[in-house]
């Protein structure tokens, strides 16, 4: 019966060709969404790696003011720090935790180099966003003195610059390959650009002392501290530096940001998908179900034959497997090339299961679209049928 | 072989209702080739069709080769249609997209055999019809007379014991229509049971014997 059904399709590939383009263009949209879905979906079921609930960034901005900047900023951090709704404040670069702005180094050890997130921060940032060591520890201000700058790396960024090898106490090179890091302590994940994010290797450097460009403090207020110290967190502060402004973004806030930055367009993308996939299903039940009401004396034929109603069904869902599974091949080819080819960075296995998914969900719809029609045709009495033709 | 008893066979649609066979009793021997002939509308195909289990009748008994018919039911019909059953029809139904021989083995492909198996037992049909050399054609490259050809091979392929004919030379010339008697005389004369619808007084001569329809009623 297959070799039957192979012949049958053989013979009208040309009929065929658009049938196959149509189910074998939907595999490829399909393995595209599936792709987005499950690489986000992994991602978020990545723990994020620190705390954010009462948690605000402020950025100080000296505008025009040139003079005693390190002074003022570390007035401004005692005076931060002195609030008894304050629980802890650390000093760091403008790439806070859910922020929009990115800094990235090429880090090398050994042969081995690579691309890693940086941030500058000072020794208070694990205790304020409660991020935990797995080794070594997080470094101390005193540390600056020695002749390399004391960071600490992720996980991600041990593994991808030392493979099996403990990171702690290594020395790290700059892209000229200049001595420049000594590791610390290493955490486990850091997804600074919220859950959606892929966990990336990363890097967390001191703060240096006389350091005036990095004045992003980030603090942790005790639960239930709204606005008014907010407001009276910033007259504080006009006070001490005058001309100074302060932006103050709840962590919260800009943690939805990131994560409406993700899933708008992924949303976009579903909701346009879903509109093609009901076009294609639809297209293709009215494909099908003229293709198998022309053939009536076909069927009216076989039943004459002996077939049963079931082996005619079985023959129509036959034929559109047969092409389904052709179609699914050529796109297969296509999809393969992405972790082949590591066309984005996704690891492989996401690319695996999507493909599976995809190929379920063309069956399922292929099914469904040839099986009313199938069945409703194969009833259809055969004298009638015969009569027809 | 063949026996029916008090068949009638009534279509009813919303508005009308049509008594196309009326009390037919009919006995067709093993070995007997049998035609039936009648005006047009008389009910020809209508018989052929209840006898070729393609068909319930509205009333009435049917036997074939000593077994009642007892229910319609597609699971228990189909079998019979297969085995016992070979349809020739007027304009040959065969399917385009096959080859000739992939034509010829379509009663195999429901009852268990092996590609094999049917592959020889289609060579074997399509050489006693004459058309060994024509088993990778595909219809539209055949004549009238060819494709009718193929449909006897399609209709003994599975050695069925029984014939059914409807109008086989209908739509064939003078020349080609005999060819295809020949044909049916000879399936015959090696053992089946034939029945035959035919306009045609030639023909029907060449049967053993002869029914009348008039009206949905045997008149001879
Ligand atoms: N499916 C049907 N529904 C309603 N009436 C039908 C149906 N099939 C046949 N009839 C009617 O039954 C009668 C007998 O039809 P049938 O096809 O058996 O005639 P026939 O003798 O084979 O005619 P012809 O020589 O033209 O082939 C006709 O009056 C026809 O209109
Ligand atoms: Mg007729």
């Amino acid at each position: 019966m297959i070799r039957h059904l192979f012949k049958l399709i053989w013979n009208k590939k040309q009929t065929h060709a658009l049938l196959i383009i149509e189910i074998w263009a939907s595999f490829l949209v399909l393995f595209g969404l599936a792709t987005l879905i499950f690489y986000n979906v992994r991602n978020y079921i990545q723990p994020l790696g620190f705390e954010y609930e009462n948690v605000w960034a402020m950025s100080l901005n000296n505008n025009q003011d040139t003079i005693a900047i390190q002074e003022k900023v570390e007035t401004i951090f005692a005076h931060v720090k002195g609030f008894p709704e304050v629980q802890s404040v650390s000093r760091m670069s403008d790439s806070y935790p859910f922020s929009q702005s990115n800094n990235s180094r090429t880090v090398k050890y050994n042969n081995v180099a690579t691309q890693i997130g940086v941030v500058v921060a000072d020794e208070n940032l694990s205790k304020t966003i409660d991020i935990p060591l797995i080794k070594g520890k997080w470094y101390r201000n005193a540390d600056s003195i020695g002749k390399y700058i004391p960071v600490v790396i992720n996980r991600k960024a041990e593994a991808l610059l030392f493979e099996n090898q403990s990171a702690v106490g290594k020395i790290l090179s700059d892209y000229d390959g200049k001595a420049t890091w000594i590791v610390s302590g290493v955490i486990d994940h850091y997804k600074d650009k919220a859950e959606f994010m892929e966990n990336k290797p990363f890097l967390f450097e001191l703060l240096k002392s006389k350091d005036i460009w990095n004045k992003t403090l980030v603090i942790h207020v005790k639960p239930g501290t709204d606005a008014i110290f907010e407001a009276k967190l910033v007259k504080g502060i006009s006070s001490i530096a005058k001309g100074w402004s302060t932006d103050i973004v709840y962590l919260t806030d800009a943690r939805q940001k990131q994560h409406d930055m993700t899933l708008i367009p992924v949303l976009i993308f579903l909701i346009v998908c879903s509109f093609l996939l009901i076009n294609v299903a639809l297209g293709l039940f009215g494909i099908l179900n003229l293709s198998i009401a022309r053939r009536r004396g076909e069927i009216g034929l076989r039943r004459a034959m002996g077939a049963t109603e079931k082996m005619v069904t079985a023959q129509f869902l036959g034929e559109i497997w047969v092409l389904s599974t052709f179609s699914v091949i050529l796109g297969l080819i296509l999809a393969v090339q992405f972790p082949l080819l590591n066309v984005f960075d996704v690891a492989a296995g996401i690319y695996g299961i999507a493909i599976v998914t995809a190929t379920l969900i063309i069956f399922v719809i292929v099914t469904l679209c040839a099986w009313y029609p199938s069945s409703q045709a194969s009833r259809i009495h055969p004298a009638i049928a015969l009569h027809e033709d | 072989m063949i026996k029916l008893q008090n068949v009638e066979k009534i279509y009813r649609t919303s508005s009308i209702e049509t008594l196309a066979l009326n009390n037919i009793n009919l006995n067709v021997k093993k070995g007997e080739f049998v035609s039936i002939m009648g005006p047009s509308g008389c009910g020809k195909s209508t018989l052929l069709n209840i006898i070729g289990l393609l068909d319930a009748p509205s009333k009435g008994i049917i036997e074939l080769d000593g077994q009642k018919v007892e229910t319609y039911h597609d699971k228990a019909i189909a079998p019979l249609r297969n085995k016992m059953l070979g349809f020739i029809f007027q304009s040959f139904h065969l399917i385009n997209d096959l080859s000739v021989i992939d034509n010829v083995e379509i009663p195999l492909l429901y009852r268990s055999t092996t590609a094999r198996q049917r592959r020889e037992l289609a060579e074997e049909a399509l050489e006693k019809v004459g058309l060994s050399n024509r088993m990778k054609h595909f219809p539209k490259q055949l004549s009238g007379g060819q494709k009718q050809r193929v449909a006897i091979a399609r209709a003994i392929v599975g050695k069925p014991e029984i014939i059914l004919a409807d109008e086989p030379t209908g739509n064939l010339d003078s020349a080609m229509g005999n060819e295809i008697i020949n044909i049916l005389q000879s399936l015959n004369e090696n053992g089946a049971t034939i029945v035959m619808v035919t306009h045609d007084d030639a023909m029907a001569k060449r049967t053993h014997r002869l029914i009348r329809l008039f009206d949905g009623t045997q008149v001879l």
